[in-house]
């Protein structure tokens, strides 16, 4: 299930784990000279925003956000990114796979599981990591969205603790992205 | 870790409690396993046991996405099977496990073998396809009610119209479901036998009455159900225990 970008199009992956300052980077990416590029933001399937509340049968696991975060990556690759890569155009995805796999490890799922997850999921050909802001306001992205479901579950976790790890995580995999280039 | 893996251990590996169980029931459409599964259930409650039932595509979380979404037939194979991963790994969190772990006997009206036979169906690999649902738990049953295309195809196409994704269309790209169905059904079914090979499921012969299949069910339940936990379940219960938090 391994994927490799081979269409014409440039595929951009911005990740970091604040909703707000993914978007202004994207926004800023696109006005800095990249103006044909179109962005892909998280929950464009609208699955996380029908979640909702629906806490009946208490809230979801790590492993369960994760599960529907990749649903809603198909989606965007789907829609949104494999269209404008086929179309030879760039595209931005903010977030990408790296700010998953970094809430997945915060949450302590295994590297191996979450890989595998995002098997489907073409390698961008360009990478950024975004520095969380110290206060942000707005825009709530996946990480804080998991972030707070996960800490109003049942396990407990400290929110702050787990952005924390996952900011951590994220910085990790960003610098063995950068040592392998 | 370990002192879950122990929790675990101690609570289903002692030979001298009554254990949770978990039976599966798998199948085509069709091939009456839901009927099968609500005989079993009426026969283990006047046995004494407790039972939950838990249904394919039914947690309160997840079930209104997909109907929504198979509504509007917007689903890609991959959105499908995630979105079914999501939902039995939500129900093994909440329904399924905490019953297993009360002591419980639960009742799986189709497991994460219908997603394997469905995604396959629809061209996923089958590799990428299990992987979503580790940590994997295994059934102590697996009943696999076999008929054959033919037959599934009559029983469903009787009665009703089968769905957009039911009968297969978003892969098999016709227009008729009835027509699509047959096509589909033949590759589900071909992935069901192979499961069957390598999970060694216990098939029932579906052609046959339904009080035969009953009591063939009640036999092969009477032979199984003093066997050892499998070990296999071992990460499927720590990692509960993890997600709820038991390892503090």
């Amino acid at each position: 299930m391994t994927s490799t970008s081979t269409s014409p199009g440039r595929l951009i992956a911005i990740d970091g784990v604040s909703g707000p300052a993914l978007q202004a980077a994207a926004r800023e990416w696109r006005m800095g000279g990249h103006r044909v590029a179109s962005i892909s933001t998280w929950d464009a399937s609208g699955i996380f925003g029908d979640l909702g509340d629906r806490d009946e049968e208490g809230a979801p696991s790590a492993r369960v956000l994760l599960l529907l975060y990749a649903t809603d990556l198909a989606f965007r690759l789907r829609w949104d990114i494999r269209p404008a890569l086929a179309e030879g155009r760039a595209v931005i995805a903010a977030p990408y796979v790296d700010t998953a796999i970094a809430f997945g490890r915060a949450a302590g799922l295994r590297a191996s599981w979450l890989t595998h997850l995002f098997g489907f999921a073409p390698a961008a050909a360009e990478s950024c990591r975004i520095q969380p802001p110290a206060h942000a306001a707005g825009h709530v992205g996946f990480v804080e969205f998991g972030c707070d479901r996960v800490a109003y579950g049942r396990a407990g976790l400290d929110r702050q603790r787990l952005l924390e790890r996952a900011t951590a995580f994220l910085k990790k995999r960003h610098d063995a992205h950068r040592r392998a280039r | 870790m370990s002192n879950v893996r122990q929790r675990a251990r101690a609570r289903f590996g002692d030979p001298g409690r009554r254990r949770g169980l978990l039976v599966a029931f798998e199948g085509p459409d069709g091939s009456g396993k839901t009927t099968q599964r609500k005989l079993f259930k009426k026969w283990l409650e006047t046995e004494g046991y407790d039972v939950v039932t838990t249904k394919w595509n039914s947690s309160t979380l997840i079930k209104p996405i997909i109907k929504a979404r198979k509504s509007a037939r917007s689903l890609g194979p991959e959105e499908f099977s995630l979105l079914h991963a999501a939902d039995f790994r939500h129900r093994v969190e909440r329904v399924m496990l905490p019953a297993l772990w009360e002591g419980k006997l639960v009742i799986a009206d189709r497991f994460l073998f219908t997603g394997l036979a469905r995604d396959v169906a629809r061209g996923l690999d089958l590799d990428w396809v299990l992987r979503l649902y580790q940590p994997l738990l295994w059934p102590d049953i697996v009943f696999y009610f076999a008929v054959t295309a033919d037959t599934s195809r009559q029983r469903v196409t009787t009665t009703r119209t089968p769905g957009f994704y039911e009968a297969g269309q978003d892969v098999t790209e016709k227009i008729d479901p009835v027509e699509s169905y047959k096509q589909f059904i033949q590759r589900i079914i071909r992935e069901y036998e192979s499961l069957a090979i390598i999970f060694n499921f216990m098939t029932v012969d579906a052609e046959q009455s339904i009080g035969d299949q009953h009591l063939e069910i009640r036999r092969i339940f009477r032979e199984s159900e003093r066997r050892a936990w499998s070990e296999w379940n071992l990460d499927a219960v720590a990692d509960w225990l993890v997600s709820i938090g038991a390892h503090r």
